[in-house]
């Protein structure tokens, strides 16, 4: 039992950094479509739809560190109740990512719900890329997932260990 | 009645998910999920899902990772010391001496980063200890730092500028280029506050500078000159109308990237840390902003904006009295919120209401942008004031104390911005057409 929670737990851990490490790759993604498309420009070509394809990478870069960003601690919150809630805070922690997990499957079932109907329907984009839309959507339905996943593991350790397993880096990493 | 009572749920709910400690961008979510269950019976989900995919895949957006990622590559050089070395033999001369190193360094890095944190951290790793050492007063080198580290929200590339042109759909260069003048007056009003506080304090005996000659003055600021160089390339290019926002960005963080293996602190650890580290600040605020498009939408079928705009309008309050009345409910709204925070969440409402208000949005961007950064100042929330806790393990009373003056100065500033608007808007007016708009 034990070596089994321990598998789970190690393979979600490599999942969240992993998908890190990709949404990392769109965002370089990002910087190489903008320089070709200057690049193009300056010697009088064209690139279609070098913006569209970085906005879709954008999608993929935000989704795909959700997860990864809130087990660092990155997303902001107000936490001026928390720090003085002393006892009644594992409560309030609980309440936070009882309605953060909700909301994150929430977002998840509709991302899902969202991309297969631009598949059924064969949704085009409207831009010069003619993309079908449900292409760059499943980065969405995958990262709001592990979003999701990820918000419910730390809601699951919470409720047991009485710890959730955010790892606030320094302030430096916090901006 | 029944209108307002929904009114009251609405925002009770905004305050209870926020007050409580869900994070920002999911609070923004949940909040407009609730709305729009009380005020329409269209599918929820589903326009939630098309909006946040619109706001998320869109290309404006692309040039905040790229500003980000730049501000983190330099944040891992050795811009530090360099920035102190470079400019001390500059500001020796000056009434004030050395102090004026936080000022005009706050400038030059708030000029590569978006962030007043991370503008905060680097120049005040070096000048805390050495302003020390030289015998400083300590309120003196904590308040300049707190105040001037908070340029880094105005000068561009801002991240908070970036997010209120995103959420009102206004040329990024455009605000950049705003945010120039009124920076560079607000450090210049903080550097005289500087020298005319050290000629009437008795208190004020640091101890003096070696004098240096001209060249070497040049050759100690050797390093500065490339970091110069980046800035003026990518404002430049924002300006002359060869590059936009993006484009721009993509400028910086390659030069970055060259500046740091230039000064051999490139490495796979530092090159993979502020990769890293981009995506997840940049992830963190696409949150905020997915949220804030889904509560826009919300906030439409509330009424609550078109209510409000004509509430307003009706008591033909002038255009300075609406500002006022705006000043104070960001200052207090800042002492819960941060920056970027109280931004997305007011504009759907606040929005209308300039427009309506026939207020320049670009000069209101500048005017907002000010009035966030005195809350980065003020207890209880004030990030900056925090940064520095951890820095210099004083008293967060103590910190905020040292910080009141600059606290009044940006109060000033706020007047300045309001009787010569032409300070925020006769630069944006004159550059030229960006290449492919956006």
């Amino acid at each position: 039992m034990q070596a089994a929670g321990s598998v789970v737990r190690r393979t979600l851990d490599r999942l969240y950094f992993g998908s890190g490490v990709i949404a990392a790759l769109f965002l370089i993604t990002i910087l190489s479509l903008v320089v070709l498309q200057m690049l193009a420009r300056w010697t009088g070509n064209v690139f279609p739809g070098a913006a569209d394809y970085a906005g879709y990478c954008m999608a993929a870069a935000s989704f795909f560190a959700f997860a990864h960003a809130l087990n660092r601690g990155a997303h902001i919150r107000v936490s001026l109740i928390l720090q003085f809630a002393g006892r009644f805070r594992r409560w309030i922690e609980i309440w936070c990512f009882g309605i953060g997990a909700a909301l994150g499957w929430y977002m998840a079932y509709y991302a899902w719900k969202g991309a297969y109907w631009s598949w059924k329907l064969h949704d085009i984009s409207q831009g010069q890329d003619a993309t079908p839309l449900w292409i760059p959507q499943i980065a969405m339905v995958i990262g709001a997932i592990l979003f999701a996943v990820a918000l419910t593991d730390h809601l699951v350790n919470l409720i047991f260990t009485g710890e959730h397993r955010i790892d606030a880096e320094v302030v430096e990493d916090h901006e | 009645m029944e209108q307002l009572e929904l009114i009251a749920i609405f925002l009770f709910i905004l305050f209870l998910l926020l007050g409580t400690g869900v994070w920002v961008g999911l609070a923004l979510l949940g909040v407009a999920f609730v709305g729009m269950e009380l005020f329409t019976s269209r599918p929820v989900g589903d326009a939630m899902i098309t909006t946040i995919w619109s706001a998320s895949s869109s290309w404006t957006l692309t040039a905040l990772p790229l500003f980000i990622w730049m501000g983190e590559i330099l944040f891992r050089t050795r811009l530090s010391q360099d920035m102190f070395k470079g400019l001390t033999p500059w500001m020796a001369g000056l009434p004030g001496g050395l102090i004026h190193t936080n000022i005009v360094g706050c400038t030059v890095f708030a000029a590569v980063s978006g962030s007043s944190a991370a503008t905060l951290t680097t120049v005040g790793k070096m000048s805390i200890p050495e302003l020390r050492k030289r015998n400083y007063p300590e309120h003196m080198i904590i308040g300049t730092l707190a105040g001037a580290a908070t340029l880094g929200l105005m000068i561009p590339p801002s991240l908070t500028l970036i997010v209120y042109g995103v959420t009102i759909n206004e040329s990024i260069s455009k605000l950049f280029i705003a945010g120039v003048l009124p920076g560079l007056v607000l450090a210049g009003m903080f550097m005289s506050y500087v020298a005319v506080y050290s000629k009437i304090s008795s208190k004020y005996n640091p101890d003096p500078e070696p004098k240096t000659g001209f060249f070497q003055k040049i050759a100690n600021s050797r390093f500065l000159i490339p970091v110069i160089c980046l800035i003026a390339v990518v404002i430049g290019s924002m300006y002359l109308g060869f590059a936009t926002a993006t484009e721009a960005a993509a400028f910086g963080v390659i030069g970055a990237l060259v500046l740091a293996a230039g000064q051999r602190s490139l490495n796979w650890s530092t090159f993979t840390e502020s990769l890293m580290g981009a995506t997840r600040t940049s992830a963190m605020i696409a949150l905020i902003l997915a949220g804030a498009a889904f509560l826009s939408l919300a906030m439409g079928f509330t009424g609550l904006p078109r209510a409000l705009a004509e509430w307003i309008a009706a008591m033909e309050l002038s255009r300075f009295e609406l500002l006022m009345a705006l000043l104070v409910f960001y200052i207090i709204l800042g002492c819960f919120l941060d920056g970027i925070s109280s931004v997305v969440l007011t504009m759907a409402v606040v929005e209308p209401m300039i427009r309506q208000a026939g207020i320049d949005v670009i000069w209101f961007g500048i005017f907002i942008v000010v009035v966030v950064e005195m809350a980065q100042i003020t207890p209880p929330i004030g990030f900056n004031l925090f940064v520095l806790q951890g820095m210099t393990r004083h008293e967060m009373s103590y910190i905020a104390k040292a910080a009141i003056p600059m606290f009044f100065i940006m109060v000033v500033m706020v007047f300045v911005l309001i009787f010569v608007p032409e300070l925020a808007t006769y630069l944006p007016e004159n550059m030229n057409r960006q290449p492919g708009g956006g």
